[in-house]
């Protein structure tokens, strides 16, 4: 079971991407608002609450109940979070579950000239008002973590990822971070819960006919791994990768790859060329190219079921 | 037997044999000084270990393996497995493993993994005939006869539908 922990700039579009991930997932969102309702009237009076809404310092007293503020919510995090997935904003989370194997720790950040343009649109402010209005909560941000944990709040280390909005849409964002959830999914599936048997994987196909050549494999009991290595291929005159190539499968007793192409032949000559680029590239890999007729050839004579096209 | 279907002849009957005594020469003295166990894959293989073998003047013991791939139902994978094992041990000992033909080479793969579960001192494999261009998994062969034509060939053990392994020669097959 893992959880998300989701940082932003104020203007990041963090709170819509925490939002719109959660409903992706299906998981509670976890945030102060919810903490404030639910968690912290257990053990604060009004004006505990009110001091807990306005002030970082606030969070180092201790409670009637011995524990500090801080504390209690650590407390009320772990124990949430060891029976229910979740995803959650802010609350110092990246910190409290610094080294939690089932977590996932995301900042979400802006440039200063967007964030402004997105407050001054969001709230009607001019330029300088927006301007202020964002030194004082990112001064915010940043002292509730200082004055807790300790910490430097900007420290990209925290974080497993930092996405910028400047480049990427709440959808993107939302999308991206979902199909990571699900990859550190069935990363904790496999090692953690379920150790991995022989002849058991867990994985995800992104074709069906990969799943099937799985299958034959598996019936001659070889061992393999589903897209071990991306092999960079083409680079642009910064050193930037503009071309990778992840072959399907890895046969690590044969060190062999295999990539599997089940489209007609004419389209094929693409795949070709990023095969011959990378044997160029990286001499002594062995790659395999498994094209549609061989692929069908060998479904058919095993009796697996034929698979949809134009992989 | 019908012939109807059988085409041009590939190997004839005289090239099959004179390379066979020619890649008999090379294991002899690859082994030599050496015992060796010959391990023939089940049908395919039949005449070919008894000709080879009777080109070898090293000495060695025969053996066979069968592997059969029951087909899976709709949706099911089939299953690959042994229906005759060794009768010999080949633990610390050398094998060449006798095949009719390499062309993906999964089959070979699982046969080797199996071999090599047993600890042999060598291993090395032998095939009457080739086809690289469909081969799949990084495996060394170090002996070969001839390459595979691109075309279904029956004979010289090699069959279709378990018909026309008897042909003293490789020929063309005609399925439809």
């Amino acid at each position: 079971m893992i959880f998300i922990t989701i940082s932003r700039q104020t203007g990041s579009r963090g709170e819509e991407i925490a939002k719109l991930l959660a409903e992706k997932l299906a998981l509670p969102i976890i945030n102060r608002d919810f903490v404030m309702e639910h968690w912290f009237p257990e053990i604060a009076g009004d004006h505990e609450l009110h001091m807990l809404a306005e002030s970082p310092g606030f969070y180092l007293t201790h409670t009637s109940q011995g524990p500090t503020f801080a504390e209690y919510l650590e407390e009320k995090l772990e124990n949430y979070i060891a029976e229910q997935a979740a995803v959650i904003y802010g609350l110092g989370s990246q910190i409290i579950f610094s080294r939690h194997p089932a977590a996932l720790h995301i900042k979400i950040i802006a440039s200063h000239e967007v964030r402004t343009n997105r407050i001054m649109q969001s709230h009607n402010l001019s330029r300088k008002d927006a301007e202020t209005f964002l030194k004082i909560t990112d001064r915010k941000h940043r002292r509730y973590i200082s004055t807790i944990y300790d910490k430097d709040w900007s420290d990209p280390l925290l974080y497993h990822l930092i996405l910028n909005t400047d480049f990427l849409s709440i959808e993107e964002a939302s999308s991206l971070l979902y199909h990571m959830a699900k990859n550190k999914q069935i990363t904790e599936d496999s090692s953690v819960e379920h150790p991995e048997q022989p002849g058991e994987k867990t994985v995800v196909f992104k074709h069906p006919s990969e799943e099937e050549f799985a299958k034959i494999l598996d019936m001659y009991e070889l061992e393999w791994e589903y897209e071990p290595r991306t092999f960079p291929i083409k680079w642009d005159a910064e050193g930037n990768i503009t071309l990778a190539f992840s072959p399907d499968f890895y046969l690590p007793k044969f060190d062999t790859y295999i990539e599997l192409t089940t489209m007609n032949q004419k389209y094929t000559s693409e795949k070709k060329k990023k095969v011959k680029l990378l044997e160029k590239l990286y001499p002594g890999t062995n790659i395999k190219i498994v094209f549609k007729n061989d692929f069908h050839a060998l479904i058919k004579r095993f009796g697996l079921r034929e698979v949809i096209d134009n992989k | 037997m019908s012939f109807e279907n059988i085409g041009r002849t590939i190997f004839t009957q005289e090239q099959i044999q004179q390379r066979i005594a020619e890649v008999g020469q090379e294991i002899n003295q690859d082994y030599q000084g050496q015992d060796l166990v010959i391990i023939g894959i089940l049908k395919g293989s039949l005449y070919f270990v008894a000709d080879l073998t009777r080109h070898l003047t090293i000495p060695i013991n025969i053996d066979f393996l069968s592997i059969g791939v029951r087909v899976g139902e709709a949706n099911r994978t089939g299953v690959v497995s042994f229906k005759k094992d060794l009768d010999l041990s080949i633990t610390d000992r050398h094998v060449l493993l006798v095949e009719d033909v390499i062309g993906t080479g999964l089959t070979l793969g699982y046969i080797c993994q199996h071999l090599e579960s047993a600890k042999p001192a060598s291993l090395k494999i032998c095939t009457l005939l080739d086809n690289p261009a469909e081969r799949l998994l990084n495996i060394d062969i170090a002996y070969r006869c001839f390459t595979m034509p691109d075309v279904f060939v029956v004979g010289y053990g090699l069959d279709f539908e378990e018909r026309y392994r008897n042909l003293s020669y490789i020929a063309e097959f005609n399925r439809k």
